[in-house]
């Protein structure tokens, strides 16, 4: 395969897929219990604490632990090297900057 | 194929050619770096949203309290549910992401069978949480959402209106609940959910590609399911955003 000499048995960067082993069903479905016990905590919530600061704080913690369990356990991101898995997540950083540029320079959209 | 010899490479220094530094074929790091700029994309939509909308809490009409526009169900016509239905849509992505998670591991047993099984639900869920939508945009225009206008700036007596019912009392707008609120609220309303039910769409055709193919036995005789995982690891992601589109315009 690919375009290039390559002869079998031999590393080849555009075919190659790494063994993969099966880790069984378990954590599978706990996850997906922990991401419904969330969500049903958000709706409980959403109707007994007071709308505000705080609530909203609890919000979107809540959506990071959904989404690190979203990503470690669904998208197998626990199983990857530990390289890969910074060489994605650190860049998200950006995303903090964004928040802070946006929440520091954002009274100056009030105007228009 | 591929699949054979491929511990003598992942024994090899990890720097020194011959082999993946990071036991990964170069499909799935192409995905992974596309998600990447995808979280971008939608991180700039969501904050963008926050930014607006906390630009206009010192405007004389108010940003509009989410429960006051979205309190719909199928079939409950008139009742006040806020939250109910996009609770409900939630759990159908999660338990499509679940479907998908059971596909991609039972394509590492090599299990043709119980992969297609498997496929077939997440198109399923997919589907569903696709209707599910279409439902929530026509009854937000029925309302008086567009995208350059927005019936929902609330005045104080729908406020006070809106103190006085309860979950699952009957619910209907007077007159003088509703004015012309920030058009913002409508546009960004349908931009986002809308960005973000195309991203759905695309992954259910995607889907329906690698469930045909699974059947026809393509992967079978490629030795391995990794354009299962692939497809997964999009799925997923979809599901990722939608927990801050849930959290950004339904909880805050």
């Amino acid at each position: 395969m690919g375009n290039f000499h390559h002869t079998p048995g031999e590393y080849d960067p555009i075919t190659y897929v790494p063994h993969t082993e099966s880790h069984g069903t378990k954590e599978l479905w706990r996850t997906f219990w922990i991401l419904l016990g969330i969500t049903i905590l958000d709706f409980i919530l959403y109707f007994t604490m007071p709308p505000g600061l705080f609530r909203n704080v609890v919000f979107i913690f809540f959506g990071v632990v959904k989404a690190y369990y979203i990503v470690g356990a669904f998208m197998h991101m626990k199983n990857e090297k530990v390289n890969l898995a910074m060489c994605i997540l650190v860049p998200t950083v950006f995303i903090i900057g964004l928040v802070a540029g946006l929440l520091y320079e954002g009274n100056a959209l009030s105007t228009y | 194929m591929a699949n054979h010899n491929t511990a003598a490479f992942e024994e090899k220094p990890m720097w020194a050619g011959g082999r993946s530094p990071f036991n990964v074929s170069y499909g799935k790091l192409m995905m992974w770096i596309f998600l990447l700029s995808d979280a971008f994309t939608f991180s700039s939509l969501l904050v963008g949203y926050g930014a607006i909308r906390f630009s206009f809490s010192t405007a004389d009409v108010k940003w509009p309290d989410p429960a006051a526009i979205f309190n719909h169900f199928p079939f409950m016509h008139g009742y006040f549910l806020p939250l109910l239905f996009v609770s409900v849509m939630t759990f159908i992505l999660i338990f499509s992401s679940v479907t998908m998670v059971l596909a991609v591991e039972a394509g590492h047993r090599n299990s043709k069978k119980e992969v297609s099984k498997y496929m077939f639900y997440t198109i399923l869920g997919g589907l569903a949480f696709l209707g599910c939508q279409a439902w929530e945009w026509s009854q937000f225009i029925g309302d008086g959402g567009r995208l350059d206008s927005n019936f929902f700036g609330i005045t104080e007596q729908g406020y006070k209106h809106l103190s006085t019912v309860g979950f699952g009392d009957h619910f209907h707008w007077n007159e003088g609940d509703r004015t012309w609120g920030p058009v913002p609220f409508a546009s960004l309303f349908f931009i986002v959910t809308g960005f973000h039910g195309f991203h759905v769409f695309s992954g259910v055709v995607i889907n329906v590609i690698i469930w045909i193919n699974t059947i026809r036995g393509t992967y079978e005789k490629r030795g391995h399911y990794e354009m299962v995982e692939k497809t997964g690891l999009y799925w997923h992601f979809v599901d990722l955003v939608w927990v801050f589109v849930f959290t950004f315009y339904y909880l805050i």
